[in-house]
């Protein structure tokens, strides 16, 4: 136990720092983030990929969790990474949308 | 006890959706993810031997323009051809394969062991077949054909035991076997037509040769390359447009046709039959087919901007329109034989293999190598440091440049084969190599990667 609080947007601020790098937006506004759950210093995400086949799979997942290791208070983090509900492009924030143009769905 | 805190209400609803789905059984249901992409060293190192095989040819071709502007049926011709397609396009498609197919299927590559071993025989059956023909030195073509033979029956093999591995079977996984019982065909047809002018395989003596050549390098451009890319761009094109195949029936009957069509104008070419535009026609509907899927996942994306990389692969693909136009002139049976026509064949040639295939392959190359380069270099560094994105390891400028001159490499050279003018043809080949060198430019500025990465430290985490 730290004693640090952690809580679900210091969370989404540090996963803002990986981007993925075929898009070259960060995860976190690309909507692949579907879930975090926190106890105590265990901090568990649930995301997904853009696609299933995606080959940056194990480089994110493991980037995620490394990140979360980075953050204060964090003793132990957990990835999963599903693909159901499927990614949709909706999932993403206004200001990803804009940097990638995405048009009307 | 954790409490699962919801990111956003849109999530939430994506999955009521699919919980309902579930419940009525339609939703497919949550596959394990297993994919592993292989080592970058294998693919790349296909692929560097590729571009090694693709500048040599550019720079053959303009020291030796004849042999774009006489008939094709010459050493020169037989080898530039065979460092193009088994050397060049070979290469790169194999090695590109070897990543490829296990993240377009979602599975595991069977052996990296065995693509690496048919490395070596690949590289040494290639380089010494060329030699080999540019001599006219049959038994030696034999030979290396034999040791080239033995790699390729190696990539069937493994791409084979791949594909035995994936959960379920769709467009992409039907039109990759097709490639590899045809890829078979092709290497089986090319040795039994050595095997002839040795003095061995008499029975190939009834078959008229140019019409047994034709039929050879007609089913290695269709048969592969051609049904590789259909099959690869129905899993590529919209994953990198942010969309999805359009009608799956579509997609599955242009490569349904495609073996058709493929079928029958092997047998109709080689025989020389009066059916044979019946089957290029029946090829033309696949392409046709393959192009309206194309268009309509192209209308659906969601990425509005098309990177390079996907604009030089749309344009190489867009040329199977007069391609496919040239294909029905030239079937026709009454045409009559003179040089010209002859040299319609050249055109023909050029078109598919430089116009179509090796310019999707560059286009595709741009997304393959940064990801591969990418991936070895940086991935371990993610949530450590900052890496660059794909498009910031490539130069826009440089690819852009490059597109452009390859496109007036393509008019120049088809309008000096047209007319057999070598100066003209050596100029278009000029061109060619420009645009060569900007793809060149791109490939060191994308492996500096390698001995020199970008990493900028990670802003500070947030303390609480």
């Amino acid at each position: 136990m730290t004693g640090t609080k952690i809580d679900e947007a210091a969370v989404l601020e540090t996963l803002r720092q990986i981007i993925d790098p075929e898009i070259g937006v960060n995860i976190v506004d690309l909507g692949l983030i579907y879930g975090v759950s926190i106890a105590d210093g265990m901090v568990r995400v649930k995301m997904t990929l853009t696609t299933p086949g995606c080959p940056m799979h194990d480089s994110i997942s493991g980037g995620v969790k490394n990140t979360l290791l980075e953050l204060e208070g964090v003793t132990e983090a957990e990835v999963e990474i599903v693909f159901e509900p499927p990614w949709h492009l909706s999932l993403m924030s206004e200001q990803a949308r804009i940097a990638l143009r995405v048009g009307n769905f | 006890m954790a409490v699962f805190l919801p990111i956003s209400a849109r999530v939430e609803a994506l999955k009521r959706n699919a919980l309902k789905r579930n419940a009525s059984g339609n939703a497919s249901t949550l596959q394990p993810f297993n994919v592993s992409t292989a080592s970058i060293a294998l693919p790349l190192s296909f692929i560097v031997a590729g571009l090694f095989a693709l500048f040599a040819g550019a720079i053959w071709l303009v020291a030796q323009p004849q042999i774009l502007t006489a008939y094709h049926y010459n050493a020169s011709a037989v080898a530039a051809m065979h460092l193009f397609a088994l050397g060049w396009l070979g290469s790169v498609v194999i090695g590109a394969m070897y990543q490829l197919v296990p993240v377009a299927l979602e599975t595991k590559l069977f052996s990296e062991q065995l693509a690496k071993i048919q490395f070596a025989f690949h590289v040494v059956g290639f380089v010494g077949m060329v030699l080999a023909f540019r001599v006219w030195n049959m038994k030696f073509v034999g030979a290396f054909g034999t040791v080239f033979t033995i790699g390729v029956a190696l990539f069937i093999y493994n791409v084979a035991r791949t594909l035995v591995r994936i959960p379920k079977w769709n467009v992409i996984a039907a039109a990759v076997a097709s490639a590899l019982a045809w890829i078979s065909l092709v290497v089986a047809a090319g040795l039994l037509i050595v095997s002839a002018k040795t003095g061995h395989a008499n029975f190939m003596f009834r078959f008229n040769p140019i019409g047994a050549m034709h039929a050879h390098a007609h089913l290695g451009a269709l048969g592969f390359f051609i049904m590789l890319i259909v099959g690869v761009s129905y899993k590529l094109i919209p994953m990198f447009t942010l969309s999805e195949i359009q009608n799956h029936h579509r997609a599955l009957a242009s490569v349904i046709l495609l073996n058709a069509g493929l079928a029958g104008s092997f047998i109709s070419i080689l025989l020389q039959l009066a059916l044979k535009p019946l089957f290029a026609l029946i090829i033309v509907a696949a392409l046709a087919i393959y192009g309206w899927e194309m268009m309509a996942i192209l209308r659906a994306r969601k990425r509005r901007a098309l990177d390079w990389g996907v604009r030089y692969f749309l344009t190489a693909i867009s040329l199977l329109a007069p391609l496919s136009i040239l294909a029905l002139v030239l079937s026709w049976p009454k045409l009559p034989l003179n040089p010209f026509t002859g040299q319609l064949e050249n055109v023909y040639g050029f078109v598919a293999f430089v116009g179509v295939i090796s310019f999707a392959v560059i286009g595709m190359l741009y997304k393959i190598i940064p990801f591969l380069v990418w991936f070895g270099t940086y991935s371990k560094h993610i949530g450590r440091a900052q890496v660059p994105a794909l498009a910031e390891m490539v130069s826009e400028k440089w690819q852009r440049l490059g597109y452009w001159i390859f496109l007036a490499a393509l008019a120049v050279t088809i309008f000096g084969i047209l007319f057999s003018n070598a100066l003209v043809a050596r100029i278009g080949s000029a061109f060619f190599a420009a645009s060569l060198a900007t793809l060149a430019l791109n490939v060191g500025k994308i492996l500096s990667h390698c001995f020199q990465p970008k990493l900028a430290p990670l802003a500070a985490p947030k303390k609480l």
